[in-house]
């Protein structure tokens, strides 16, 4: 009876630590973040002219996950459109909801994210894999393709229940890349014989139920038992996209913006 | 109560404190990507001004608002000469800002625009040709 007090009120304060969560309030930005972030989305843009690219990887760090690693925290794919501006193609959560959607944004937006530092990361793709992509992305019906709306940040990358921005985008590109990938689970195929290998969080299990009951957009349902019983969660991130693309030859360097 | 039951309880109220503990890391594993930030923050899509008002340091004096379906229009006059220019501004995000006739807003600014503030928060951003080019926002899945 005691104990399901306190769970009680533990999960009253789970509830108001949810929502009070870094990228879910809606307070009106600094003058400076404007002013940097924007500076940040020049910056890239010439930085994008420059490099001769017409789609490239772009990535941003929007928050400090030096905990598990890792130093970008979201990619999308970044193409100029045929008046010279960049737009970015990305998979977003609605804040505070298990749901995702796909957005085209300028790079302005991009950044305009309450980042955690001001900082960019490119790869750029070799020219053949650019040349799929390109038209795709130009292509709403195909941008929504292989998207699924259930938004899970941390889903596992072999299935399909859930899918993350992350995941999102390098499913999306196997679909371009390989024509018979045109469903989740073909696209996913076709990453694994690329060599593609996510990233393991090693995550306890107090973590686990605790992001859970917390957040709408975690869950771990979709990791296979032995896996997530032995703390380990594998999930796409940015910088096992961008080690993948480097060893496979699909992609160049990690070049980073400030 | 048997050892079995003290156990469990015991594990339960553990779990309940650390759970307190661990909900900030929880949300860390990677990022919630939600809606930009830039939703909340309204962007100017076209100004009308018979003189250049904006530039850095200036103060302006919100003199009129307006709210309609497509955004909201806001008129802004420098205190220095009673200059006016008439801002638009997107539909987005100009509804969740409460903006009113009287406030003083500072003009700053950057190499993309000219942001509006009121006790340093940003309240709009005014993007100049440079920010313009940054600026693009569809919706492309529901």
């Amino acid at each position: 009876m005691r104990a399901a007090a306190l769970t009680a009120a533990a999960m009253a304060t789970f509830a108001a630590a949810a929502q009070a969560g870094r990228s879910c309030e809606n307070k009106p930005p600094s003058v400076e973040a404007i002013q940097r972030s924007m500076q940040l989305a020049e910056h890239t843009a010439r930085r994008l002219d420059q490099s001769g690219a017409q789609v490239v990887m772009l990535a941003r760090r929007g928050q400090n996950l030096d905990e598990y690693r890792l130093r970008y925290s979201h990619l999308g794919w970044a193409y100029r459109e045929a008046d010279g501006r960049w737009r970015i193609v990305h998979k977003l959560n609605q804040c505070g909801t298990a749901n995702g959607s796909i957005y085209r944004q300028g790079l302005g937006e991009f950044f305009l994210d309450d980042l955690y530092e001001y900082e960019a990361a490119v790869v750029i793709p070799n020219p053949e894999a650019q040349a799929k992509l390109l038209p795709m992305l130009k292509d709403n019906a195909r941008l929504a393709q292989l998207n699924t709306p259930a938004y899970s940040m941390v889903a596992y990358p072999w299935a399909t229940t859930y899918q993350q921005s992350n995941q999102w985008a390098i499913e999306t590109f196997a679909m371009t890349q390989e024509p018979a990938a045109q469903t989740r689970e073909q696209a996913q195929a076709w990453l694994q014989l690329q060599g593609y290998q996510p990233t393991t969080l090693h995550i306890s299990a107090l973590k686990r139920l605790g992001g859970r009951m917390t957040a709408a957009n975690i869950a771990f349902d979709d990791h296979p038992n032995e896996k997530r019983f032995s703390d380990r969660i594998e999930t796409v991130t940015v910088d096992s996209v961008f080690a993948w693309l480097n060893r496979s030859g699909l992609g160049g360097p990690v070049q980073v913006i400030r | 109560m048997n050892k079995h039951s003290i156990r469990r309880t015991l594990a339960s109220v553990t779990v309940a404190a650390l759970l307190t503990i661990n909900v900030a890391t929880a949300k860390a594993q990677s990022e919630v990507s939600a809606v930009s930030v830039l939703s909340a923050l309204p962007i100017a899509v076209s100004v009308a001004a018979p003189v250049m008002i904006l530039s850095a340091g200036v103060s302006l004096s919100v003199v009129a608002v307006e709210a309609s379906a497509t955004g909201a229009v806001w008129v802004l006059e420098r205190a220095s000469d009673g200059a006016r220019a008439t801002v638009k501004l997107s539909a987005q995000a100009a509804g969740g800002l409460s903006v009113a006739a009287g406030t003083v807003v500072v003009v700053t600014a950057v190499s993309t625009g000219w942001v509006l503030s009121t006790a340093s928060r940003a309240i709009a951003f005014i993007p100049n040709e440079i920010g313009t080019a940054l600026l693009y926002n569809e919706r492309v899945t529901r």
